[in-house]
Parts: C-alpha cells; structure tokens; sequence
C-alpha cells in the first residue's frame, strides 16, 4: 500500500458543562492517506485480491498507532473510510468491512464487538465524524459518541483516507438511564 | 482553565507527484480556554490574565508537542497562533501569545532561541488556523519555512480562545529552493514593472 500521510489527533477534554471531566475524556484518532488500489481501473469487479493485499497492512498499522496514541485502555472504537472524488464508495467499505482489517483493532483493544463506520466520497479537507460503540456491548448507552476530524488536503480524487478511533471512556458528562431501563 | 487540548500530528510520507520525500513529521497542540475579558468590555490591563492564564497553557502545549515528536532535541521548527472566538478582541488574543508569559515559556520548554513566528484570527466554532512555523534557533532558514493546519470542532465558542503552538521535527519534505546564501540574482523592483 502506497501511503502518503498518517495523522494522528488526540483530543482531551478536561470541562464539558462547566464542570471537570473525570478521568479526563481522551480519544484518538489516526488516518492513513493512501493511494486508492483501484485507481484508473474503471469499475472492477472483483476487489477481493486488494482487499485481502491492503486491509491486513492497514489494520495493523491503525491498530497499533491508535492504541499507542491513546495510551491507556480502549472502552469505545470505530472506523472510517472516506474515498476521493474519482473512486468509488465500495472502495473504502471494501478496505474496512472485513474481519482481515478490524481483527487487527479487536485485539488490540481487547474487544469483541462490531466496529461502527463512518464512510463516504468527500473531497479533500472533508470533516467527517466517526462514530464509536462500546467495545464489548455496543447496547451501553453511555458509550455511544462520535469524533470530528478532517485532514486538509486529502483525500485526494485517487485516493482513500482510513482511520481507526478509539476513546478511553464514555461522554465527557454521561448521565443517561441504561437501555435496560427502557425495555 | 482549559477546557479541551487538541493534538494533532501529520506525519509526510511522500509528496503528490514526487513520490517519497524526507520523512518529516509536523505537529500541532491547540487549548481551548475561556476568554478572561469576553463580556467585560474593553479593559485596559490585560496583564493580571495574561499571567494568570498564559505560562500554564503555553506548558500543556509545550508538553503535548514534546510528548508528540519525541522530546524538545527531536523538534527543530516552532510556532504559535490564536483564534478569538466571535466575541472577542484580537487583542485578546494577542496578549496571550505576544508576551514572555507565553514566548519566554515556550522558548525554553523547547530549547529555542528564535523570535516565534505567528498567526492569528477570530471566528466561529471550527476555524481552521494555518499556523506557520520556523527553524527554532535560525528564523532565516528558509527550507524550515512551513506551516501546520489546525482545528478543533467544537471551539472557540464565542466566548473562548484557542491558543495554539505547532512544530516540527525538520524542514519542507522536499526543499529545493535555495537559501540567502546561495541567492546570486540582484532583484530589482523596477525590472519588473510593465
């Protein structure tokens, strides 16, 4: 895989509502600019060689960095996949909608459930918003939350931005009733 | 007194059309904080906020970007920039990055000896700030010219101030364009007028 750029961001939200976070919220995010594997090839059919080429080195490479980034316990994850103007969206699903790209993640975080995504054709600079589950129980409510972040100048038409995020807690200020309670 | 720290690092692979280029990795720490003067008019002594409030984030900064790129030995490039939010004066922002309360600080968390280049602006929620920095010993190092693009989602609010302090680990991935020392051409403005 031929990658441009990695960004990394890491957020700390020390006050929400005027009043202290604690532990403070920290999430981590981390987007490999890369090449689009398909780029210039029209409309192929069959994408399951790149997939099983790129998804695993991508997996790891995200998994790690973001783990690393977040420096402590993951308790909410998700993913992203955002494709420049001359690809196409099976693409990015292509690259992160299979267990040889988020088994890498799972691990990593000691999880168990589904990733939720974020996934869209978008110019560069795009802000897109990925959305992150509980990472054992996606049903726990206090955990459900999204993080912003676009990258200036990608992705470019031909390429793919991919990301993992993970967060260490649930919202800054949870206070909601379980979804047990509703039922 | 801060309320979110944001930190973002671009680490460059390669160039568009260029293919590889010199790995460098440029970094960016922004904190949100409460505006001291939003709602107070216009107040004349700046100081007594700019002490209470500049050294202690220009050190989370400090210390989010050593963490970032590897200590103050591996950054070689600095800068610094603010973004009022719509409620407030440039002033404002102005006062907590032009002072030693926030230079002298950052100077010497990262071992630097350069006036700190800048930029600031104001505006809504979500602004992007292009942050430029230079080389943190030699200002005049032009291959160290660049800048760190930035931008928290949520902030400034109105009432708020991001303030923000960027670096980086080396000079443009692929600088080629000379420097003072190696500039032979005499340029004269009236060669150029049609």
């Amino acid at each position: 895989v031929n990658v441009r750029k990695i960004v990394t961001v890491v957020e700390e939200t020390l006050s929400e509502g005027g009043r202290p976070v604690e532990p403070v919220h920290r999430v981590a995010i981390v987007l490999a600019v890369i090449e689009n594997p398909w780029a210039g090839q029209g409309f192929v059919e069959d994408l399951a060689p790149l997939i099983d080429e790129v998804a695993p080195e991508l997996g790891e490479l995200l998994a790690d960095r973001t783990m690393e980034a977040l420096g402590g316990p993951a308790e909410a994850y998700g993913k992203a996949g955002i494709v420049g103007l001359a690809g196409e969206l099976e693409h990015a699903s292509g690259l992160i909608h299979t267990l040889k790209f988020g088994n890498f993640f799972r691990t990593a975080a000691n999880a168990t459930t589904l990733l939720p995504a974020v996934e869209k054709v978008a110019p560069a600079g795009a802000a897109f918003d990925i959305p992150m589950k509980h990472v054992t129980d996606y049903t726990i409510r206090s955990h459900h939350q999204s993080v912003t972040v676009a990258v200036p100048d990608a992705p470019r038409a031909d390429e793919l931005v991919i990301g993992l995020a993970a967060a260490n807690r649930g919202r800054p200020q949870e206070r909601l009733a379980p979804l047990s309670t509703e039922l | 007194v801060i309320r979110k720290l944001l930190t973002v690092v671009d680490e460059i692979v390669a160039e568009p059309g260029a293919g590889p280029a010199q790995p460098v990795r440029r970094a960016a720490a922004a904190a949100v904080v409460t505006n001291p003067w939003a709602g107070a008019g216009l107040v004349d002594d700046l100081q007594p906020g700019v002490e209470r409030l500049a050294p202690e984030v220009a050190v989370a900064l400090t210390d989010r970007l050593a963490a970032a790129l590897g200590g103050a030995d591996a950054i070689e490039a600095f800068g610094k920039a603010a973004l009022v939010g719509t409620d407030g004066e440039i002033e404002h922002g102005a006062a907590l990055i032009h002072t030693p309360w926030f230079g002298d600080v950052v100077r010497q968390a990262l071992d630097g000896t350069s006036i700190i280049v800048f930029s600031d602006a104001r505006g809504p929620a979500g602004t992007s700030l292009v942050v430029p920095v230079w080389h943190k010993t030699a200002a005049a190092t032009r291959s160290y010219y660049q800048t760190v693009e930035v931008r928290v989602p949520d902030a400034p609010r109105p009432d708020e101030i991001v303030l923000v302090c960027a670096a980086a680990t080396g000079g443009r991935p692929l600088a080629r364009i000379g420097d003072r020392s190696t500039d032979t051409a005499t340029v004269r403005l009236e060669d150029h007028r049609p």
